[in-house]
């Protein structure tokens, strides 16, 4: 058996690269899931070896008490982007590793049910197909791992570029990965092939007799459990999502993908060929259509997927714009001022600008003086510190870098439309900000860079928003004018009735750079968005195109077995155009139902998001990025097209006689 | 039983009956069929296209399942056999060669006829593998593959294939089928040879021609066994067949 095996993969390997001796279509078959297992590998390595490295940063040498919070939380922000770039690596390498191994096994049908014709046992095609899994998962985890160091290099530098981690930021190899990349490949290898082997040893021996292969049954009923299963699990997350505040609303919607696509793909082989016959087109003699109502499950694994690409990349980038537009709005809402000073905290003592007084009440330079200027009629400063909070005790004891914001809690207010939710800040009391994070009752232990507060009590709180921002609002008194110096303070003023905004500004300009809240809210937008694109790109970028690379795979496997097909549709009178025609039109159906099958899995997310946006901010947001949607749209057409148009005129290049001459 | 192995027949039906679909759709593709397949003698099925001569071989060779009766290799009854004796069956007491070749096209010819001995866990021999092909006129083609070898020649790899477990009865569905008068001469001339040698053989056929080669021909028509010739000419198969066909 192991000698069938080896001869097989052999001949297969030898013609992967020698296509053009003919009859390379097992070799390409075995290359695609060689492919998917390296490339997976590559992904889940990198993705890991980074988590681990920014995880494990240390603040640079020499660095302030201060930078060393504000390095931290950079490093945390990074480590938890990476969770979820390791975390999309996994299901995107489990899902494209096992569904394209137990589409070369589906497809290898009728070779299996010829083993079992002259003699082979069930326990043999299973060890069979569990054997070459093992050594193709092995063999795709050794090109894996350099795969994996090139992989890592690109996405470090990616996060680099957009400084999500501090310059010179390398990922670092680790001795044990080697062990993780191995398990990974193979295991999930072994996972993809386990049921499909199951399957296929059931193949009755008759079955190599039928000239088309009789396909494995449609739909199994452990496909209709996984797609319940993973159904509920989607459902669930929508319908929990709202009820999770802002962060983890958030958080829960864009994880709604990931189960919708799945439940999706479960249940394709009854819906592809479902929408696909839908699509209008007509071809030569029906073909295209009568090969979608009689391979069902091809034309399913080949949509599987892209229905996962089009989920992840759609899905996630309409709810990252629509929570960002969310945000933008919300923060628009809340914001009550005319202009927006940003400046430093003085040094008390220091030469403050002319023409104010030096040190202010609040321990913020600026903030009684920008309250003097004639024509302002309020102005809340708010003072941004790093600090360290501690919640919970014992086992549950967490320490976090959390953004404080030195307030007068009365200007705040006004300033942001919270009402008198502050009040009762005074003294050393705290409350939980709308940045979240911070339990909103209770206690917690607070470290300021340079001081240890010990444990102070929360007594109020602002809703959480979905624009985020400080998490702990202090009021003055609890900080000193020396702990604040030099620390970035954000004025929002409001002009008396009928004051000359100019003439105020103009000596405003003296304190900080001012801008009308307008202009603000704008810029504050633009980086959001900007934000937004760049995580949606380290989160998105490579996964996409890994999910991409599955579906040229699965068009290349799907077409792996039809030679003979074409070359009997050939011999029946159509000419060769006629069947490239056909496959095309083909493909274009199948694309087009995995696209809007994607795209319900992509709706069930949105349903989450204007859910969640409605909850936290009492407007319901949707923003879908349209460029970006109809990009993966037509790539994903153009793509599919155009793996199909190569693999048909290959099929058919040879005289169709010669295809039927072998079996 | 045992004193009928040596005398009894290679086959036995009794009665069998194999019906497809339901209801209205329901097709009796072998209906009540009682058959003996002489053993060491080549015996032909024949009938018009869908009489059931497909189906009454895969019930015989244990490929498909009888709906009711029994049936019988040697004096072994396989009617309700599991599926690990049927496996066991096909690896060591029967061979099957079919109208397509069934080849498997990434292996080399003498790969493909070992392979039933590599599923039985024997470690073939070159020897033994080579010697079977070198029987069925392959001798200087044990290292091509099907894709490379024409008609005639990969349809003598299969029966090599069949043959080389020394199974007792080889079963063959058209194996003339997509061959030219040529090719299908010298297939047949190997048939008749190894019948010579003792070798059971059922044969479902179209063509007299070929019917004619076999010591016996059974005739089908609507799922029943209808008639029996034996040593018959090929003009004389002609008649009779084309008498049921009417
Ligand atoms: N898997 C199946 N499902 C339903 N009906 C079937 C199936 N296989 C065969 N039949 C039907 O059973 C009848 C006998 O078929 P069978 O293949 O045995 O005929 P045959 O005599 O071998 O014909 P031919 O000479 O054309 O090969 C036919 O009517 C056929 O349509
Ligand atoms: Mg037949």
């Amino acid at each position: 058996m192991r000698g069938l095996s080896r001869a097989g993969l052999a001949e297969r390997f030898g013609s992967a690269f020698r296509p053009s001796l003919g009859g390379g279509w097992g070799g390409r078959m075995v290359a695609g899931a060689l492919l998917s297992a390296t490339l997976g590998v590559a992904l889940v390595q990198s993705s890991l070896l980074l988590l681990i490295t920014a995880a494990l940063l240390d603040p640079p040498a020499g660095a302030s008490a201060a930078e060393r919070l504000e390095f931290t939380d950079g490093t945390t922000a990074a480590v938890s982007m990476l969770g979820v770039v390791l975390g999309g690596a996994v299901f995107l390498a489990g899902f494209i590793i096992s569904s394209t191994f137990a589409f070369t096994v589906d497809q290898r049908r009728r070779d299996l049910a010829l083993l079992r014709l002259v003699g082979g046992s069930r326990g043999q095609l299973r060890r069979l197909l569990l054997g070459e899994a093992l050594l193709l998962g092995t063999l795709g985890a050794a090109l894996g791992v350099p795969s994996g160091l090139a992989v890592m290099s690109f996405q470090a530098w990616l996060m680099r570029e957009f400084a999500f981690v501090p310059p010179g930021f390398e990922g670092r190899w680790r001795m044990w990965i080697l062990g993780v990349s191995f398990g990974t490949g193979i295991l999930l290898a072994v996972a993809g092939v386990l049921v499909a082997a199951r399957r296929a040893a059931r193949v009755r021996p008759l079955e190599a007799l039928r000239e088309t292969g009789a396909a494995a049954k449609v739909m199994t009923w452990s496909r209709a459990l996984i797609g319940l299963v993973f159904l509920g699990g989607a459902l669930a997350l929508v319908i929990v999502a709202p009820a999770g505040g802002p962060a983890g609303g958030m958080a829960m919607a864009m994880n709604v993908p990931i189960p919708a696509a799945v439940a999706v793909v479960a249940f394709a082989p009854l819906l592809v060929p479902l929408i696909a016959r839908l699509v209008p087109f007509t071809g030569p003699a029906g073909l295209a259509r009568a090969n979608l109502r009689d391979a069902r499950r091809r034309s399913a694994s080949v949509a599987a997927p892209l229905i996962v690409l089009v989920a992840l990349v759609v899905g996630n980038t309409g709810a990252g714009a629509s929570f960002t537009a969310s945000g933008v709005r919300e923060l628009a809402a809340q914001t009550h001022a005319d202009l927006v000073v940003e400046s430093t905290a003085a040094a008390p003592g220091g030469t403050a600008p002319s023409g104010t007084d030096a040190a202010s009440p609040s321990g913020t330079a600026g903030a009684a003086s920008i309250a003097q200027v004639p024509g302002v009629a309020s102005v809340s400063t708010e003072t941004r510190l790093p600090a360290e909070v501690t919640t919970g005790s014992g086992e549950d004891r967490e320490t976090e870098v959390v953004s404080l914001l030195v307030i007068d809690p009365a200007a705040y207010g006004k300033a942001h439309g919270t009402g008198d939710a502050l009040a009762s800040l005074s003294g050393r009391a705290v409350a939980a900000g709308p940045g979240g994070d911070v339990p909103t009752k209770g206690t917690v232990e607070l470290r300021l860079p340079t001081r240890d507060l010990g444990r102070i009590p929360v007594t109020a709180s602002v809703p959480a928003t979905m624009s985020g921002g400080a998490n702990l609002l202090v009021p003055p008194g609890l900080v000193t004018p020396q702990e604040l110096a030099g620390a970035p303070a954000r004025s929002f003023v409001t002009l008396s009735p009928g004051a000359d905004a100019a003439a105020v500004r103009a000596t405003l300009a003296k304190i900080g750079t001012v801008s009308t809240v307008a202009d603000w809210l704008r810029a504050d937008a633009e980086a959001a968005n900007s934000t937004n694109q760049k995580i949606m790109l380290i989160v998105l970028g490579l996964g996409g195109l890994y999910a991409l690379i599955g579906v040229i795979n699965s068009v290349v496997i799907g077409a792996a077995t039809r030679r003979r097909e074409f070359a009997e549709a050939r011999v029946t009178g159509m000419t060769r155009a006629q069947v490239v025609r056909s496959a095309l039109l083909e493909s274009y159906a199948v694309t087009t139902a995995a696209l809007l099958l994607g795209a319900v899995a992509a709706g069930a997310t949105f349903i989450a998001v204007l859910a969640t946006t409605k909850s936290v901010t009492g407007t319901a947001t949707l923003d879908l990025p349209w460029p970006q949607i109809a990009g993966v749209a037509l790539i994903a057409l153009a793509v599919t097209g155009a793996t199909t148009l190569i693999t048909s005129l290959s099929a058919t290049r040879p005289q169709p006689v010669t295809q039927l001459r072998s079996s | 039983m045992t004193t009928m192995t040596m005398t009894g027949a290679a086959v036995t039906l009794q009665d069998i009956t194999r019906v497809y679909g339901r209801g209205q759709a329901a097709v009796r593709a072998v209906d009540g069929v009682t058959l003996d397949f002489p053993r060491g003698s080549w015996t032909a099925v024949m009938g018009p296209s869908g009489s059931g001569k497909s189906t009454l071989l895969h019930c015989a060779a244990g490929l498909e399942r009888v709906d009711s009766g029994r049936v019988l290799i040697g004096d072994t009854d396989i009617t309700a056999a599991g599926d690990s004796q049927l496996t066991a069956l096909r690896r060591t007491r029967i061979g099957f060669v079919f109208q397509s070749f069934n080849l498997i096209g990434s292996l080399t010819a003498e790969q493909n006829v070992a392979l039933p001995l590599r599923l039985a866990g024997q470690r073939p021999s070159r020897a033994d593998v080579r010697a079977t092909l070198a029987a069925v006129g392959l001798a200087d083609r044990v290292r091509h593959r099907p894709r490379e070898l024409s008609g005639g020649q990969q349809q003598r790899v299969a029966i090599a294939r069949a043959m080389v477990t020394r199974p007792e009865v080889l079963f063959a569905d058209e194996p003339t089928g997509a061959l030219d008068s040529s090719a299908a001469r010298t297939v047949l001339d190997l048939m008749r040879a190894m019948a010579d040698a003792g070798q059971s053989i059922v044969m479902v056929t179209h063509d007299p021609g070929a019917a004619a080669r076999a010591d016996s021909v059974v005739f089908l028509r609507d799922g029943r066994a209808v008639d029996r010739l034996t040593g018959a000419s090929t003009h004389a198969v002609a008649d009779r067949l084309a008498a049921w066909e009417r």
